[in-house]
């Protein structure tokens, strides 16, 4: 019977409609009221420091190489140490989407995400970050971790006293 | 021709060419360390392990270590062989120091390509890692031991193929070492080519130090402008700054490495002192002002001292394009001189020289690789044309005779030193090559080439592109600027990329000049205006055997950004130029200057029998000029 499906689909249609009027909406009067995000949002870009104080970032170029819409850019340089580290450092927030390869491509885990999607500015050149604006201090989401205790060259700690590393042989001995 | 099928395609490669290399031939890569096309095979990494399933030999056997034979078949996809190479990989990673980040390798790294190809990411072995000390190798290389992965590349190249003693394998078992005795600078002329040959990042570039990642790199082919031998090389740019200069593959001329005076030779070009703005007498301007402002001074020299009273200098640094417009320029401002050197000396001895080469007795690098019999005749190759003596090591590594005539002439091999070169037997040998220079005073070849019809010559000349200025100064009847001043006839010099010497300038009432360099002609110039070093822009050089090769721009010009803003990041600021980038290549400049005087525009250097050079590949081999 045409007519009855007819009906059901009507009133099926109206039962939806009335559902929802009488839902809770999901809307909430930004900015007046503010919603919480999840600790993993993915916004404002910052860079972290080690345990130690120092900058986690080693501006290996990771983060630029991986940016689909190229908003970062650095200049790498040597410390006295022997620390790498970003002589300038800028990410272009007008440019950025927000879609966090820089922050998975990081291997130190300097670049971060954090949950401050607040940024909007008169003057679209405010929103060009530059290293000041970026660097914090603290660790951020690993708070353990130092790149330099790991890599075996020698920057925090002597040569071959890293925690997975032998004393440096000696290429004279002579026994077997 | 031995026949062979790897992963069912068939090739057919010449007697003696290994597994490895027959496979590259149909474009299937098969990772390895140790083998390097110049330095052939080692079998110290076991990485190109490949699955010979049928043949003379069977089972997995190391593809460079095996010459072909007719029958076989090889897989390099096989599972055993993947295993293979998956552990071998494993293993040469067990004591890396897992530090890509902050490498300079990274990015352009065999090792880190042939790992990921391997499928090895995580390390699974819980032991500790071997490390070494590094030494300091002196301000151009940067030693990092514990990346090495022992495929002795570097002391393979420095010892046999370099002739270096000053650099060695120490220490035994898991303990080898490659580097000096003790710290101190490498002692070879070309040691900068450990960097391109290590695998790893054991040597890296000491002057491009963090400074860049090879996916950010500006590149682009090029020829070296350190001496006349215009070996092929890459050099890479970043940020309007010359960051390094690597080497180029060009079997004929260079083969795989370069000298360390080409390689290190960067600063130049960075010098926060080049001239970069356009200068009339003093005052900064813009280009079209200095064009006009030189117009007018051209005209107004000629009304005051007669016609004939410009001289118009180009030089042996001069790209072929600049030297080619020169004639054209001197026609229109009717000039009284047409100079490609500044020196009578040199201009004679380069046009003698350039004469014994015109009926194509010139010897390319290569050809003195494979020769019998090598004379050097009063010059010394490793100051003046470093590349010559490595290619003398070769031929002499081969079983070739070297004889030199002169004192005080070290080469890297073992060689005869007659008083003479007709104490050298070069009637009996079969491919005999005479290295002799235009600038020092060695005997003219002229008589020897008469006697003996297979010599050939490789003579070393003064800049980069003397055969050019030599060739385009004999065609169009060029004098010496030093002759051309004595005449007393010149009051005004339009020097374009000329080094001349202050005393020729001295009374001289109007100097103009186009340049990338500060030199004194710039200094003393009225008029100034930049030109572009070779690496920023495209041109053509022509090297001492006359081959005529296509150099490619690499980046822009430019002050360089570091250094640009005190605050140390770049400015925020939008220009379309970049500060200090008004400078274009100097034949783009002469042609604005001849539309300005003739009104005739100029969009094309090469004409008549040059016009062949309009299509000429960078990637090439090169066009030797006298096929033209």
């Amino acid at each position: 019977m045409k007519i009855l499906s007819d009906i059901a689909a009507l009133v099926t249609g109206m039962w939806i409609t009335w559902k929802h009027i009488f839902r809770r909406p999901v809307t909430i009067q930004y900015p007046e009221e503010k919603r919480t995000p999840y600790p993993r949002y993915r916004a404002r870009i910052v860079l972290t420091r080690d345990p130690d104080g120092g900058e986690r970032c080693v501006a290996c170029q990771l983060c630029s190489g991986a940016c689909p819409v190229d908003c970062i850019t650095m200049q790498s340089a040597e410390d006295k140490d022997g620390r790498r580290y970003a002589e300038w450092f800028r990410i272009n927030f007008s440019r950025c989407i927000f879609c966090g390869f820089c922050a998975e491509a990081c291997p130190t885990l300097a670049i971060q995400m954090t949950p401050d999607f607040e940024i909007c500015k008169r003057d679209i050149m405010d929103l060009v970050y530059e290293k000041e604006d970026l660097l914090i201090d603290g660790c951020g989401k690993s708070p353990d971790y130092n790149y330099y205790r790991h890599a075996g060259i020698g920057v925090t700690q002597p040569r071959g006293s890293g925690a997975e590393e032998k004393p440096p042989v000696d290429v004279r001995g002579l026994l077997p | 021709m031995p026949k062979l099928i790897i992963d069912d395609i068939t090739v057919e490669v010449a007697e003696g060419t290994t597994v490895l290399e027959a496979a590259q031939a149909v474009d299937i890569p098969i990772p390895h360390f140790c083998w390097h096309p110049a330095l052939g095979k080692a079998g110290a990494c076991r990485a190109c392990a490949v699955k010979m399933l049928e043949g003379p030999v069977k089972g997995i056997q190391m593809s460079c270590m095996l010459p072909v034979q007719d029958g076989m078949v090889v897989s390099t996809t096989d599972p055993e062989a993947v295993a293979m190479r998956r552990h071998i990989i494993e293993w040469l990673m067990i004591n890396h120091p897992h530090d890509c980040p902050v490498c300079d390798e990274g990015g352009e790294c065999q090792l880190q390509d042939f790992t990921i190809a391997a499928g090895h990411g995580i390390r699974r072995y819980s032991g500790k890692k071997r490390t070494h000390v590094n030494q300091d190798l002196g301000p151009f290389i940067q030693h990092e031991m514990n990346r090495c992965i022992q495929c002795y590349r570097c002391v393979r190249y420095y010892q046999e193929y370099a002739g270096g003693t000053d650099f060695g394998v120490m220490g035994s078992a898991g303990r080898v070492y490659f580097g000096r005795f003790q710290d101190g600078e490498l002692e070879s002329p070309f040691s900068g080519n450990l960097v391109d040959i290590c695998p790893t990042g054991v040597f890296t570039d000491k002057t491009a130090r963090f400074r860049a990642r090879y996916w950010d790199y500006e590149m682009a082919p090029s020829v070296c402008s350190g001496c006349s031998l215009g070996c092929n090389t890459t050099p890479v740019a970043r940020y309007r700054e010359l960051l390094k200069i690597t080497a180029r593959k060009n079997e004929a001329v260079n083969g795989w490495f370069i000298c360390d005076r080409g390689r290190f030779s960067n600063s130049a070009v960075n010098d926060p002192q080049r001239p970069r703005t356009p200068l009339v007498d003093g005052r900064e301007s813009t280009r079209d002002e200095a064009l006009e402002a030189l117009a007018l001074r051209i005209a107004e020299t000629e009304q005051l001292y007669g016609t004939g009273s410009i001289a118009i200098v180009g030089s042996s640094r001069l790209a072929l394009e600049a030297a080619l417009l020169l004639p054209q320029l001197a026609q229109l401002t009717s000039a009284g001189a047409l100079c490609y050197f500044t020196s009578e000396e040199e201009r004679a001895t380069t046009t003698s020289h350039l004469g014994l080469l015109s009926g194509g007795t010139s010897a390319s690098q290569q050809e003195i690789r494979e020769s019998d019999c090598i004379v050097v005749s009063g010059c010394d190759p490793l100051q003046d044309a470093p590349m010559l003596a490595l290619a003398v090591r070769q031929a002499w590594r081969d079983g070739a005779t070297v004889y030199v005539v002169g004192d005080g002439i070290v080469l890297p091999c073992e060689f005869t030193a007659v008083a003479a070169v007709d104490a050298v037997p070069l009637a009996a040998a079969k491919k005999p090559v005479l290295i002799c220079s235009a600038s020092c005073n060695s005997d003219h070849p002229a008589g020897l080439l008469v006697q003996h019809s297979q010599l050939k010559l490789a003579v070393i000349f003064p800049a980069a592109n003397s055969y050019g200025a030599a060739q385009l100064a004999g065609e169009q009847g060029g004098v010496s600027l030093e002759r051309a001043v004595a005449s007393g006839k010149i009051k005004g010099i339009i020097s374009v990329e000329a080094d001349i010497p202050a005393h020729l300038l001295a009374g001289i009432p109007f100097v103009a000049a186009l340049d990338w360099r500060m030199t004194e002609t710039v200094r003393a110039a009225q008029i100034f205006l930049p030109t572009t070093a070779w690496v920023e822009m495209d041109g053509t050089s022509i090297n001492n055997e006359g081959r005529a090769q296509r150099f490619k721009k690499v980046m822009n010009p430019g002050l360089p950004i570091r250094g640009l803003d005190p605050a140390g990041h770049p400015p925020h600021l939008h220009r379309t130029v970049p500060p200090g980038g008004e400078a274009q290549p100097a034949w783009q400049t002469l042609a604005l200057l001849i539309e300005r005087v003739s009104g005739e525009p100029v969009t094309e250097p090469f004409s008549g029998r040059w016009e062949r050079l309009r299509g000429l590949d960078a990637g090439s081999e090169g066009v030797m000029i006298h096929d033209l």
